[in-house]
């Protein structure tokens, strides 16, 4: 289970998160849905500390983490817990698909090279790169990145991934193979926080959605609720925004 | 000037000034070394803003960026003996060779530092953070991500470094080694054929950088496979 606890983070004179709770529990997939500048990409980063919060508290599992004090030590506890996928990919760009996957076994978690072979190659196999595994990221699409990136974050077997608007920066027609893999591994149960922009995607995948806009948590729910009873005007309006066409389908 | 050309003279030579060939390529080899480990730590301060460390580093680098080598040389020739008198150190019997390396190395170093921050900065901070994302502590996501890479994209400007180091370690005769120049000087004081030695020392330096820049090319490309477009097999 993932709790956070009144997350709070300025840059600068600017308060991007307002003091933000969530709880996730364990095999659910929370989707975070908000305008940019809402904060939701902020929110991400300060749970695995790519960005520290000025203040609150991270729970993962059993440990326990207070955003303001924490040690290096408990920073790098935590992210063994965590695992991010970005917007990005931001794959290494001088090893190959199968190196990239093996990674994070071989160097953080320790394992023999051939255990971490073995199973890099099932991993990769799951998101459709077995033809793959020797190229080098610059000789993969978009779309197959993403998958590499998905593959190295799932290799960890980590209590939770993080996506971070994992098909932006894809052309429109390879986003369909990117969120049919993400598909695949939520309905294996493991447990998934992801800010996105699709939205048939986010209402398909969720179990429990978010929605955040400067800075705080305006409305929360089941998927069915959000997507079609929101209570809140500022939810309302910025479904209808960025899906126009449900204003005919209500 | 000295007697009538003579062609012939140029190929007598080359052999003799071939022999002090690995003289000049000790110096370039020791100075690379000494600039390899120099660069390194004087870059470090300025890739992680570490204060004072950082200005000093600047303040070398600038330095060396705005004199001559062979300034620095007659500097760390004539200086450095002096510097270490005041805490008891005699260095006068010290090979010349010896100073020669340190002012190369130094003065290399401090380009190296350039070449290699700049290498740095440009991976970009996307990796390091995937890096940290999957748990890798900083100085394994430094040695494991990024140095690779910015070793890679250093390596031209070093390639060319090099090589510009190689013909600067003709001025090394100055402070009376003999490297190749040095020994080219005489052949031409004993000789009077000063033409003809320095065809022929034009003649091996261009070989020897040729022949360096050759290797640095076929070096480049291995280093650089993982930037392929087209895939390697499928």
């Amino acid at each position: 289970m993932i709790r956070l606890k009144n997350i709070k983070k300025s840059f600068g004179k600017q308060m991007v998160l307002k003091g933000i709770d969530l709880t996730v529990e364990k095999g659910e997939v929370v989707v975070i849905l908000g305008p940019s500048g809402s904060g939701k990409t902020t929110l991400l980063r300060c749970i695995n500390f790519l960005e520290r919060a000025d203040s609150g508290a991270i729970t993962i599992g059993d440990l326990s983490v207070d955003c303001h004090r924490a040690t290096k030590k408990e920073i790098l506890a935590l992210r063994r817990k965590t695992a991010m996928v970005f917007q990005h990919y931001n794959l290494f760009k001088h090893k190959t698909v199968l190196e990239n996957v093996m990674e994070g076994l071989v160097v953080v978690q320790k394992w023999p090279v051939e255990r971490a072979k073995e199973r890099s190659l099932q991993i990769l196999e799951k998101v459709g790169l077995s033809q793959q595994i020797d190229m080098y990221p610059s000789q993969l699409s978009g779309g197959q990145q993403q998958r590499v990136g998905i593959a190295r974050a799932l290799a960890l077997n980590p209590e939770v991934i993080l996506f971070d608007e994992p098909t932006s920066a894809l052309d429109p027609e390879l986003v369909g193979e990117v969120l049919s893999v993400i598909q695949k591994i939520a309905r294996e149960g493991i447990t998934m926080i992801v800010v996105t922009h699709e939205m048939g995607f986010a209402r398909d995948i969720s179990d429990h959605v978010v929605f955040m806009d400067n800075g705080v948590v305006v409305e929360e729910g089941k998927p069915n609720e959000i997507f079609h009873a929101p209570k809140e005007e500022r939810t309302k309006q910025f479904l209808k925004r960025i899906t126009p066409e449900w204003r005919y389908s209500i | 000037m000295g007697k009538s050309f003579d062609l012939n003279l140029v190929f007598d030579f080359l052999p003799k000034l071939l022999s002090y060939l690995h003289i000049t390529l000790l110096i370039l080899v020791g100075a690379v070394l000494i600039g390899l480990l120099v660069g390194f730590l004087a870059a470090l301060p300025r890739i992680y803003n570490i204060p004072v460390l950082r200005t000093l580093s600047a303040i070398y680098v600038s330095f060396i960026r705005g004199t001559p080598i062979l300034i620095q040389l007659f500097l760390v020739y004539y200086g450095l003996p002096e510097l270490l008198k005041t805490i008891q150190i005699d260095v006068t019997h010290m090979s010349s060779l010896v100073f020669v390396i340190i002012t190369y190395g130094f003065s290399i170093g401090a380009l190296f530092s350039e070449i290699i921050r700049a290498a740095v900065s440009a991976v970009d901070r996307g990796q390091t953070e995937a890096a940290y994302a999957i748990g890798m502590t900083p100085i394994a996501a430094f040695v494991r991500i990024v140095l690779p890479q910015a070793l890679t994209i250093a390596f031209p400007n070093f390639a060319n470094l090099v090589i510009s180091y190689l013909k600067d370690t003709s001025l090394a005769f100055y402070i009376g080694v003999m490297d190749m120049t040095g020994r080219g000087q005489t052949l031409g004081t004993a000789t009077n054929h000063f033409l003809e030695v320095y065809i022929s020392l034009a003649i091996i330096y261009y070989a020897v950088c040729i022949l360096l820049e050759k290797c640095f090319s076929l070096l480049e490309t291995r280093m650089l496979r993982y930037e392929r477009q087209f895939p390697v097999s499928q």
